[in-house]
């Protein structure tokens, strides 16, 4: 197995290609949905359950069926997965969280890491690196999707989930959808910046390890 | 007179106060999409009204006769997405058919704007919100004039919002964001807001 290729499969969805922070293709639920950590974890496993195992069969169709019937069959697809998935959070979470978290665990269903991704990106790919590459997606989902609950549950009800933490501070606009898009949005800005950062940092590493010539310069760079 | 009235009612509640972009942020991903163009702010509206009320119709004649049995709520999604894949495909032949011209308009795109947050959730909604069946086909038409609502606001900011004005890191995505959010806070007004 290709390890730098592995893991360069599993960071791109992670970080590169974050579908909340970085492309932005799903970011309702986690504005809306994600307004604890409870909701926030229930969203994160009945998505990791419906994309992956979605994914996985939608891999399998036939690529010279059309698209017009081929968006269809993964929607229903995952519509169908749904059903174990649902089950599967209430015994994790119970049905109290199922209930808070309202229209915004069906909607996951049509998400475009399904829909998008699949014929964008996953159809070109083998089986097993296509697993990976999801998995990457799906973690980065579910990392941003906790990290917002997180924050929404410290600054709105000083806990997370019932362990209580005395903050001292009370925002409760958080909870509302405007201060989902505002925190989701200002998320989004320090992660690009970070991964700018970064990225130039690790351009300029590569730049200075590159070899230096006889004549003591360094190589042309390539146009 | 009063059928008018509760179709009023029901997309004015659709528009502004169970505002599919403002309020209960579905699809705002396809939104920024769209507020790219006028023509594809104008274009996927449509289609989301054309969908949403044809949907909602049919959600309506569902949802009233199978609503008390057991686990309706968890086949819920695949009875709706069926729904929405059976007036997709439909309406996808009758414009081929007879609109080719308008077929070739739409379709880079169509399929984006049927399967979205913004059309299943407003089933979801309708099912929530509209009592009768004009309720839901009110509703179905109020989200889909939501949608444009936000979208305009959206493309009329979309040059300043990617101008080098703002900083490189908070660019396009992020900006956005905390945009939608602000207008989002100002539609609170209708409803108020009360701290616990």
């Amino acid at each position: 197995m290709n390890i730098p290729k592995t893991k360069a499969r599993l960071t791109d969805g992670l970080v590169r290609q974050n579908i909340v922070l970085m492309s932005g293709l799903l970011i309702g639920p986690v504005i809306a949905g994600a307004t604890d950590f409870e909701s926030a974890a229930a969203i994160s496993v009945v998505f990791s359950l419906v994309t992956f195992f979605s994914v996985a069969v939608c891999r399998l169709l036939p690529r010279r069926m059309v698209y017009t019937v081929r968006i269809i069959a993964y929607a229903l697809i995952a519509s169908a997965l749904y059903i174990p998935a649902i089950l599967a959070c209430q015994f994790l979470l119970g049905e109290e969280v199922i209930v808070r978290a309202g229209i915004y665990l069906p909607i996951l269903v049509i998400n475009h890491v399904i829909l998008s991704k699949t014929e964008t990106r996953f159809f070109h790919l083998s089986y097993f690196q296509m697993l990976l590459d999801a998995l990457g997606y799906i973690a980065g989902f579910v990392i941003v999707c906790l990290l917002t609950g997180i924050i929404r549950d410290i600054l709105v009800n000083s806990a997370i989930g019932s362990l209580s933490i005395e903050t001292g501070l009370s925002l409760p606009a958080l909870e509302t959808t405007f201060g989902g898009f505002i925190l989701v949005g200002v998320l989004a800005g320090i992660c690009r910046a970070i991964y700018n950062k970064l990225t130039m940092n690790n351009e300029q590493l590569a730049i200075n390890k590159e070899p230096v010539g006889d004549d003591g310069n360094r190589p042309a760079e390539e146009t | 007179m009063e059928l008018f009235a509760s179709l009023f009612n029901a997309a004015l509640l659709a528009i502004f106060l169970q505002n599919s972009i403002f309020e209960r942020a579905l699809g705002p991903n396809i939104l920024i999409y769209a507020s790219r163009k006028r023509e594809h702010v104008i274009g996927f509206s449509l289609v989301i009204i054309y969908s949403t009320t044809l949907s909602s119709i049919i959600a309506w004649v569902l949802d009233r006769n199978f609503s008390s049995w057991e686990y309706f709520g968890i086949v819920t999604p695949l009875l709706y997405i069926l729904v929405i894949s059976f007036i997709y495909i439909l309406s996808l032949i009758l414009v081929w058919r007879f609109l080719p011209k308008v077929f070739g308009k739409i379709k880079t795109y169509v399929h984006l704007s049927v399967f979205n947050c913004s059309v299943l959730g407003a089933l979801f909604l309708s099912s929530q919100f509209g009592e009768s069946l004009i309720g839901y086909i009110g509703f179905g038409v109020g989200t889909g004039l939501g949608f444009f609502l936000a979208g305009y606001l959206l493309y009329i900011a979309h040059p300043r919002l990617n101008s080098e004005l703002v900083p490189a890191a908070f660019r396009g995505l992020p900006i956005t964001l905390v945009y939608i959010g602000i207008i989002s806070l100002s539609l609170y007004a209708f409803v108020g807001y009360a701290t616990r």
